[in-house]
């Protein structure tokens, strides 16, 4: 199966194989196209590949008639803060988040600093398929522009959003593993603003991956042995792009990333009752921690834009996944693990509570997550041949917003396809472990 | 009739409009191409200052790190500059960005060998296979290498040739030069090269920003204002440059344009009275290069039209310099290409060292008149042509090696005719030399009617 995704969440492969620059090229090219040549920011991850791919997109933009700012490594949450600040018509984020140090991505940003929607998504890749591009002529071609200022513009809006006084007074002491990856330039500037003692580990731009660049417990030993040596009060792990974000406790657990957004529901709706957004896998700890704080959830698709969009729909005061990326509309409606770095701290500091006690408050399901990679061809009929099936499955509620999600008082099953590579993803949750593993039987059962 | 093509792709590189024909993709796949042909090593590459020159260069560069090289960047330099650090760093290869004499609405990648040569026909007709098979090198997204900027390059290239030439001796006064570099590549090494040299420089047009103040061609037409430079500076002599510092063009005290070819000539004299030995220019350059190297004893070799048909025979005899009638200069001691500068730096030891005014050196040779014609012609019926014009001498002097070159009289009534299809055009080209005005209008007259005639004909 080829390793190359082009759909609503950009478009996604590994470099080498399917990633190709002419590809990289005419998806610029489509986007400046959509865009009308307008003012387009770019910035890329620490990928190896980074450079290949930012030169062919910047080609392909400029030969559109794009003018580009060329922000260099920054995490895309830092771009996407930076759109209105630039006046930009829209952006271009490379990088491929979570996925392994071969892969890479295109993630497509529009002029308010939201992703694009499905609509919009769906035009772009109209205008790719057509290959029909704008052809700028030599007078109408504009500068490429490299701007190193975002980081101090992201800082700034971080600074005004939380009490930094209450925070520098703790003097916390925090570890950071960036992965090496785009964080590397943020984070430990935002600690060390907040008046950290900043522990930090893998904060080297020019160098690999030291671990897969998605904040599970399983990559966040090295991050445990920093918390317990330095006696740090929290360990804060990065993706490579800045949107999700792991969190160690200071007795040097790591927990699960679907305790990111439960612990962020808790502090925040515990101080200001509101609309929280997360999609439909997302556990189901967000409804317990909203109920106690009269609290409402809406759940939407998976997809940032649906998130994004919700959150501003509904006036929301979080949105956020169960991946660990969080998204704080103080800062903006969209996931930002510095954002979300300063409302934990925050919380600690002003509350003289630990991580591990705020934790403790968050309800603790079982969820098992699994996948079964699907031919691109046969996703849907697949889908569609379970869906048959989920009706007499007994569930209290069926959801097919987006795949299927079964609910039953005791837990839910979703089965859906991924937006980023060809495969059906199952998640299952449950209070009790054997009804989660009997959720995730049925399903793997059906995917057979 | 056909629509005039936007696209060139030969063996000289492949050039196109901006804008039409000469698209990201396509360039990124050249790259791509280039990158897979010299087996993914460290490439250089510079550009012109065109406008589309960003475009270009991040398309390059995608497609070479894609294919597994590692890039010197130079970013906006002259061409020669750029095969002068293909050698210097022992870099597989080089890509100049430029579209040297041709209109702002081009562009163009021209590709350079290891020896910082530019490719040989074999060599770019490799190259065009792999273009055309379109099975790339591809290096896996973990493994790619870096692209270095490099922001010496013009300082070494203005070492290269001081450390070899040396500072202009110094005498009562400095040499003044009025400079045009065409708002090009040369802007800004140009008039750092003439101080390095310890001359006094006078600019126009060295803002490096992709206008075009004046026709790219250091043509006479294109020169009128650093004639009056020149004139109103009271310079000694008057350089002007194209759009990537390739050729020279050179003016004289008295104001007046000395004629693309003399550039050649001149600074033959000085390397010659330094280091006498061969010299190779193309069939199409002036006889006065016959009359220069008499001047020292020296041997003239004749090539096919073509840097690189040049600089192979340059090769082959040994030449202690060597370039061609449109103010290219080629001097390996410092860089085996064309390279105004180099031009620019033996030209002003010339005038340092004999402390005479340009008109003066010149009138130590005969002068020729030089016309140039050229007939739109499909290439099916360039043959016919050649076969007419071969009948039509028979009985002279000709050289077949590159269309057909006629030779014709003896001493003060002598000449030259030269016809052949070109290389990158439908067209035909017609050149005379004599030593009167008279003489040369007359054969070109002819010519043209008869070739003319011809393809009506058909």
């Amino acid at each position: 199966m080829k390793p190359l995704k082009i759909g609503i969440s950009g478009v996604r492969g590994i470099v080498g194989e399917t990633f190709t620059p002419e590809l990289a090229v005419e998806f610029a090219q489509a986007f400046g196209t959509y865009f009308e040549s307008g003012k387009i920011l770019i910035c890329r991850d620490t990928r190896p590949s980074g450079p290949m791919v930012r030169a062919a997109v910047a080609a392909g933009l400029l030969s559109v008639g794009c003018e580009v700012i060329d922000l260099g490594i920054c995490p895309t949450p830092t771009m996407q803060l930076a759109m209105p600040y630039f006046k930009a018509a829209g952006g271009i984020s490379i990088t491929a988040g979570h996925n392994p140090l071969p892969w890479n991505a295109l993630k497509f940003v529009r002029g308010d600093g939201l992703y694009l929607n499905t609509m919009q998504a769906e035009e772009l890749l109209d205008i790719f398929h057509q290959s029909e591009f704008t052809k700028a002529k030599w007078n109408e071609i504009q500068p490429r522009i490299e701007i190193r200022d975002a980081i101090e513009y992201h800082l700034e809006v971080l600074g005004r959003a939380f009490d930094v006084e209450a925070i520098r007074a703790r003097r916390l002491t925090v570890a950071v593993d960036c992965c090496n990856g785009a964080c590397s330039v943020l984070s430990p500037r935002w600690l060390e603003h907040l008046g950290c003692r900043v522990l930090a580990i893998n904060d080297e731009v020019n160098s690999p991956f030291p671990h897969n660049p998605e904040p599970t417990r399983e990559t966040m030993a090295q991050l445990r042995a920093v918390v317990k040596a330095g006696q740090a009060d929290i360990g804060f792990a990065h993706d490579a792009d800045g949107e999700r974000l792991g969190i160690v406790t200071e007795a040097g657990e790591a927990l699960s990333e679907e305790m990111t957004l439960a612990i962020a529901a808790e502090i925040k709706l515990s101080r200001t009752p509101g609309v929280v957004v997360t999609h439909l896998s997302t556990s189901r700890a967000i409804e317990t921690i909203a109920a106690r704080y009269n609290s409402t959830v809406i759940r939407t698709p998976v997809g940032q834009s649906y998130i994004s969009e919700a959150m501003l729909e509904h006036n929301a005061v979080l949105g956020g996944e169960g991946n660990g990326a969080v998204a704080i509309p103080e800062v903006h409606s969209t996931n930002d693990a510095e954002a979300t770095i300063g409302l934990l701290l925050e919380h600690i500091a002003k509350s003289g509570k630990r991580i591990s006690e705020i934790a403790a408050a968050v309800p603790r399901y079982i969820m098992l997550k699994h996948y079964v990679p699907v031919a691109p061809n046969l996703l849907f009929s697949v889908l569609n041949e379970v869906r048959r099936e989920a009706e007499t499955a007994g569930a209290t509620e069926i959801d097919l917003s987006d795949g299927i999600k079964l609910s039953w008082p005791d837990g839910w099953l979703h089965i859906r396809a991924s937006n980023t590579e060809s495969m059906i993803r199952v998640i299952a949750e449950a209070e009790k472990e054997v009804r989660a593993d009997e959720l995730l039987a049925w399903a793997i059962d059906r995917l057979k | 009739m056909k629509a005039i093509p936007t696209l060139k792709i030969s063996i000289s590189g492949v050039r196109g409009v901006i804008g039409e024909s000469l698209t990201p993709t396509l360039l990124a796949r050249f790259a791509q191409a280039f990158g897979t042909y010299i087996g993914s090593g460290t490439i250089v590459i510079g550009r012109d200052p065109r406008t589309s020159g960003e475009m270009v260069r991040q398309a390059v560069i995608a497609g070479l790190l894609s294919s597994g090289c590692r890039v010197i960047d130079l970013d906006v330099c002259p061409v020669p500059t750029v095969q002068l650090i293909v050698r210097q760093r022992k870099a597989s290869g080089g890509i100049a960005i430029t579209a040297s004499h041709n209109p702002a609405e081009w562009n163009a990648l021209k590709f350079v060998n290891s020896d910082g040569l530019f490719l040989g026909t074999g060599q770019a007709r490799e190259l065009l296979d792999i273009y055309h098979q379109g099975e790339y090198t591809k290096v896996a997204g973990g493994e790619m290498r870096s692209v270095e900027m490099v922001t010496t390059a013009l300082d070494a290239h203005i070492n290269a040739i001081i450390s070899v030439l040396g500072k202009l001796p110094v005498t009562g006064r400095k040499l003044r030069v009025a400079l045009d570099s065409c708002n090009g590549a040369g802007s800004i090494i140009a008039p750092r090269l003439l101080e390095a040299l310890c001359a006094e420089v006078i600019t126009v047009n060295t803002t490096p920003d992709g206008s075009f103040p004046r026709g790219a061609e250091p043509i006479a037409e294109n020169l009128q204002q650093l004639c009056q430079l020149v004139k109103e500076s009271k310079a000694d002599v008057g350089f002007a440059q194209d759009m990537d510092a390739d050729r020279l063009a050179v003016i004289a005290e008295t104001g007046q344009p000395i004629g693309e070819d003399n550039t050649l000539v001149l600074a033959t004299r000085y390397v010659l009275g330094k280091t006498p030995g061969a010299v190779v220019t193309n069939l199409s350059t002036t006889s006065a290069m016959e009359d220069a190297v008499k001047l020292f004893d020296c041997p003239l070799y004749r090539s096919k039209i073509g840097e690189a048909n040049v600089t192979e025979m340059m090769q082959q005899v040994g030449a202690v310099i060597g370039g061609e009638g449109n103010g290219g200069v080629i001097y390996p001691r410092i860089n085996f290409c064309r390279d105004s500068l180099v031009g620019m730096a033996l030209i002003l030891h010339l005038l340092a060292e004999t402390g005479r005014p340009i008109s003066d050196l010149l009138a130590d040779l005969p002068r020729y008149v030089m016309l140039k014609e050229k007939l739109a012609c499909p290439s099916d019926k360039i043959s016919e042509v050649l076969k007419m014009i071969r009948r039509d001498f028979a009985g002279q002097q000709m050289d077949l090696r590159d269309g057909v070159k006629v030779s014709f009289g003896v001493g003060q009534g002598s000449g030259w005719l030269h016809v052949r299809g070109s290389n990158t055009e439908p067209i035909i080209r017609l050149v005379v030399e004599a030593g009167e005005e008279v003489q040369a209008q007359q054969v070109i007259r002819e010519v043209f009617e008869k070739v003319g005639n011809l393809l009506q004909k058909n």
